[in-house]
């Protein structure tokens, strides 16, 4: 996790050319035990897919639980983030935030997830101020091994987690499949100190098939089916549970390839996918007034992207729409009068339409420019009259349909020399309000106990960005510094409004979203990595973080000061390393967000692996703890501070033939 | 930049399309009315008028009669019943020779009238009326609106007996009297109290909330004083008040909507105002009744029922 910024094509870039190093602000986790990449899960592949990320730099996790993390990147969270499966937009469906989208794939789909950090997008990408995460599908791809099987069963015991994951693969030179299922079953984990943390459990399901059919030397046909459902997942930071998260994705695209052309490939995709979230109280034992949340989202699309190289440019033009569809509810049960019902978010249709271009050019051997854009409109739709006619209580003038035109452009400069590599960066974007935040409706937020109610009439919020990062490597030694800032105009948070009176029992009061007339965020990090020997490595971290609002007073859920020191031993076939990490005190939280203040932790994970090689068998074996010392801590970003797990051995092994 | 925004939505219809549904209803009038150029009855354009209003109302059967073989009084509710409370009677007559509607009919001088048994003796009173039955903006003359709200029930040995004068095409009127039962409230619903004030009785009667939404609603009702002798019916006060209002709802820790306007006299002697209600379940309305030319408050602003006012109307949506 310490490595320099891993440096990395997107994949459908067959770009063969050394000189593009530093394009853009990526960073990339490899996921699939198969292929190659410096970043990784210690846990290997059957780590989760909030494990895999937490590998990214720039990246952070609310943690609401054991399951489905919350990512946020640049201290910005969903609203200002983009994440894509393999390009395909997909919205979460809990008007809680209980299912980023994150959560509705498992590591066995995935072969990496691709972050490009801030306003430099891929090209799918809409409303990424913070940045875009893409997960990039596993496919087996033509002409590889024409049979291959992968076994992996992971085993923690703290919260007795247990992980089985099974595919396959079949390749040929025109045709391809892989296919597989994943199972995850945990109970509630133990804190530091040994107390179980109650509704902390959960289980999932996943069975993903991909495929592909060469037609012809140039032209292909590729398809993904994914279905994932996690039961029963306890949220011990929150009021409520999920009995049932469920998601169907699938995606077909054609790509014809050139060859000797300008034109490298041109790649049409058309998916659809559809969420069901329904959570659950039933399970608590002091539950005051009994409730059903169910909420649904649904999104169809089309993306069409032509990628082109010269000799000095490396260029891709997309097109992309997709229609979503945004639906939730809230039925509340008194015990001896009538049902009381709300439309939480009104089947909000968004059908959104963008073009987005990219250009790498190398002027020199060791300079390159990189530019990015992309303009998108969207238009809105309430087709749920009741939630429409409910929130017009509050916004008498609103309308039904709303129509937002966004767009980024971001530029940055890449230079290196023998020992030195210097990238500066800067761009513009915006970002049109999210349905929460327009039409969201008496959204009870546990982080500040507030309801909150969407404001129809919000203006979008864009913000400057700036970047810069140095690097030097010397010899054993590799220094790496790196910053960015964003300067925001019009920044979209909840603020109180006190003539309004809160729904939910126990509420402190009701925001409703405004536009903040300015904001912003800067993060620095600083990494070191010596080689103390061939086998031998100490690697160094240290990040901080700072979030204004417009008074000046810091913004909630702005990480700390964060550390982490990992020797690594490597060894042939067996590695090991030791990290110490932890935050210091939250000096700059937010009382006026409600925050509360995150004291320092400090804890140690041990992690070894053994990989054997037997003809044509390879097994990878990881043993290790976590929290080696028992410490009972939390992070900023656990949700009202639940505790995170105490002491926990793990192991895993991982078959492929 | 609007020419992209254009272009990039017209690109973006490909995804979008629609589905119109035309299908044509039959109404059923032409099966149930004969239009045979009967004069003492309706057009053919008035009869499918009045038809479609009463097929969104409920026939109170014990209010229905026969009169000279000839024709067949029909009284309606919202529900096909009387309720305590405010209750829309709507009153047509039919010939029985072609069932269409007689073009004029008047129904006058209610009088609902409750006999309630207390052992040895009996007590009389009357309820509030909403005066003679009348014409509904836009309907023939042929239908025709008239309102009682009941203070009480029926039950058992307490009885309620409705009276009225009934004339067909101006043929001279005759007086009915008919025994009714008037249902209690269904739970959650309370559209009826009484406040004192200036040594009198007032009655507080909401207009049937039966079609209020989530979201705004208009909220009206009728204050009417109790009449001396009491077994007249009761007619609208002469005074006139403002009825401020705040609804909250009980299950939900009294949580409250914004921006609600008080009710207020109008010139068809009725008391309007808005109402916003955020969800559906059981409301309650708080009332504080102020007199209009002093704003001192008469009745309710106690503040003593969970600190809203005591005086209060429950409507379950």
């Amino acid at each position: 996790m310490l490595t320099p910024i891993f440096l990395s094509i997107i994949g459908c870039l067959s770009v063969e050319s050394d000189t593009i190093l530093l394009s853009r602000n990526l960073d990339e986790v490899v996921i699939s035990s198969i292929g190659t990449g410096k970043k990784r899960s210690a846990k290997g592949q059957v780590a989760s897919i909030d494990e895999h990320l937490r590998e990214l730099s720039h990246v952070e996790l609310i943690r609401r639980g054991s399951y489905a993390w919350e990512p946020v990147v640049n201290n910005m969270q969903t609203e200002r983030l983009s994440v894509t499966i393999d390009g395909m937009k997909i919205f979460y469906a809990c008007t809680d935030k209980m299912d980023p989208v994150t959560s509705y794939v498992e590591s066995g789909n995935l072969q990496s997830i691709n972050l490009n950090s801030g306003l430099a997008g891929n090209p799918q990408s809409t409303g990424n101020i913070g940045g875009s995460l893409d997960l990039r599908l596993r496919r087996a791809g033509f002409a590889g091994h024409p049979w291959r099987t992968n076994i992996s069963v992971g085993h923690e015991f703290n919260g007795h987690l247990q992980v089985y994951g099974a595919d396959a693969s079949v390749s040929t030179t025109k045709a391809y499949t892989n296919f597989g299922a994943f199972v995850r079953h945990a109970e509630n984990y133990k804190i530091g100190g040994g107390d179980e943390l109650e509704f902390s459990q959960f289980q999932k399901v996943n069975a993903f098939s991909n495929f592909g059919f060469r037609l012809s030397e140039n032209q292909v046909i590729e398809g993904t089916v994914i279905y994932d459902c996690a039961t029963d997942v306890g949220y011990p930071a929150l009021a409520m549970d999920v009995a049932k998260a469920e998601a169907i994705i699938a995606s077909l695209s054609y790509r014809h390839t050139y060859v000797d052309k300008f034109i490298n490939a041109w790649e049409t995709k058309v998916y659809a996918n559809r969420l069901i979230h329904n959570m659950d109280d039933t399970k608590r034992p002091e539950v005051l007034i009994h409730m059903d949340m169910p909420g649904s989202s649904k999104t169809v699309g089309l993306y069409s992207l032509l990628s082109a190289t010269t000799e000095r440019h490396t260029l891709r033009f997309n097109y992309d729409v997709y229609y979503n569809r945004l639906f939730a509810d809230m039925t509340m049960y008194p015990d001896e009068a009538a049902p009381m019902y709300m439309v939480t978010w009104p089947d909000v249709g968004s059908l959104c339409s963008g073009v987005a271009f990219d250009d790498d050019i190398q002027l020199l051997h060791n300079l390159s420019v990189g530019i990015s854009g992309k303009v998108a409109a969207q238009h809105q739709r309430l087709n749920n009259d009741e939630g429409y006619n409910a929130q017009k209580v509050f916004f008498p003038h609103m309308q039904n349909n709303y129509s937002q035109l966004t767009g980024r452009v971001a530029a940055h400069l890449a230079w290196f020399a023998s020992d030195w590599q210097i990238n500066l960066g800067g761009g513009w974007g915006s970002r049109a309000p999210s349905v929460t935040e327009a039409y969201g409706y008496y959204l009870n937020n546990t982080f500040d106990r507030f309801d909150y109610i969407g404001n129809p009439h919000l203006h979008n919020e864009s913000a400057i960005e700036a970047n810069a990062s140095g690097a030097f490597h010397h010899g054993a030694l590799t220094l790496n510094a790196d910053a960015n800032a964003f300067f925001f105009s019009n920044y979209i948070i909840g603020r109180e409004e006190t003539r309004l009176s809160a729904m939910t029992i126990g509420a402190a009061g009701v925001k409703v979203y405004r536009n903040l007339a300015n904001a912003r965020i800067v993060n620095t990090s600083l990494t070191a990595q010596y080689d103390i020997m061939q086998s031998l490595s100490l690697r160094a971290k240290l990040s901080y973080g700072l979030g204004r609002d417009d008074d000046g007073d810091p913004l909630p859920l702005i990480a700390p000061m964060e550390y982490s020191t990992t020797l690594a031993y490597v060894r042939s076939h067996f590695k090991a390393q030791l990290t110490a990490l932890g935050a210091a005190k939250q000096v700059n939280y937010a009382p006026k967000y409600a925050e509360s203040q995150t004291p320092a932790y400090h804890i140690i994970n041990l992690n070894t692996e053994y990989t054997k090689a037997l003809g044509k068998h390879s097994i990878t074996l990881i043993v290790g703890i976590e929290n080696l010392l028992d410490r009972n801590y939390s992070t900023y970003s656990d949700w009202n501070n639940i505790p995170q797990k105490g002491r926990n051995l793990y192991a895993n092994v991982n078959w492929t033939w | 930049m609007k020419k992209l925004f254009t272009a990039l939505m017209m690109s973006a219809a490909l995804l979008s399309a629609c589905n119109e549904n035309d299908d044509i209803i039959d109404d059923g009038f032409t099966s149930e009315i004969t239009i045979d150029g009967d004069v003492d009855c309706c057009s053919a354009d008035e009869a499918r008028i009045v038809y479609n209003f009463l097929k969104n109302v409920k026939e109170v059967p014990e209010l229905a009669d026969t009169i000279d073989g000839t024709y067949r009084l029909h009284a309606y509710t919202s529900t096909g019943k009387l309720q305590t409370g405010f209750n829309y009677i709507y009153f047509v007559v039919t010939k029985l020779k072609n069932a269409n509607y007689v073009k004029d009919i008047t129904i006058e001088n209610f009088v609902p009238l409750m006999t309630m048994n207390m052992g040895e003796k009996t007590m009389k009173h009357s309820t509030p009326i909403g005066g003679n039955a009348s014409v509904i903006d836009g309907a023939p003359a042929a239908l025709k609106r008239a309102w009682v709200s009941f203070m009480m029930p029926s039950d058992g040995e307490d009885k309620w007996a409705f009276s009225y004068d009934l004339n067909i095409l101006s043929k001279g009127a005759e007086t009915y009297e008919k025994e009714i039962t008037v249902n209690p409230f269904a739970d959650g619903q309370v559209w009826l109290k009484t406040f004192k004030a200036n040594d009198n009785v007032y009655v507080l009667s909401l207009v049937e909330p039966n079609k209020w939404q989530t979201g705004t609603n208009e909220i009206k009702a009728y204050v009417s004083v109790k009449s001396s002798p009491m077994t007249n019916p009761y007619q609208l006060a002469n005074e006139q008040f403002v009825i401020e209002q705040v609804p909250t709802m009980p299950d939900m820790g009294n949580h409250s909507s914004p921006d609600n306007t008080a009710l207020t006299l109008q010139g068809d002697g009725s008391y309007v105002g808005s109402i916003n209600l955020t969800m559906t379940g059981l409301w309650r309305i708080h009332l504080t009744i102020r007199d209009a030319a002093t704003n001192e408050i008469v009745a309710g602003g106690d503040e003593e029922s969970d600190g809203f006012s005591s005086l209060f109307w429950d409507v379950t949506i």
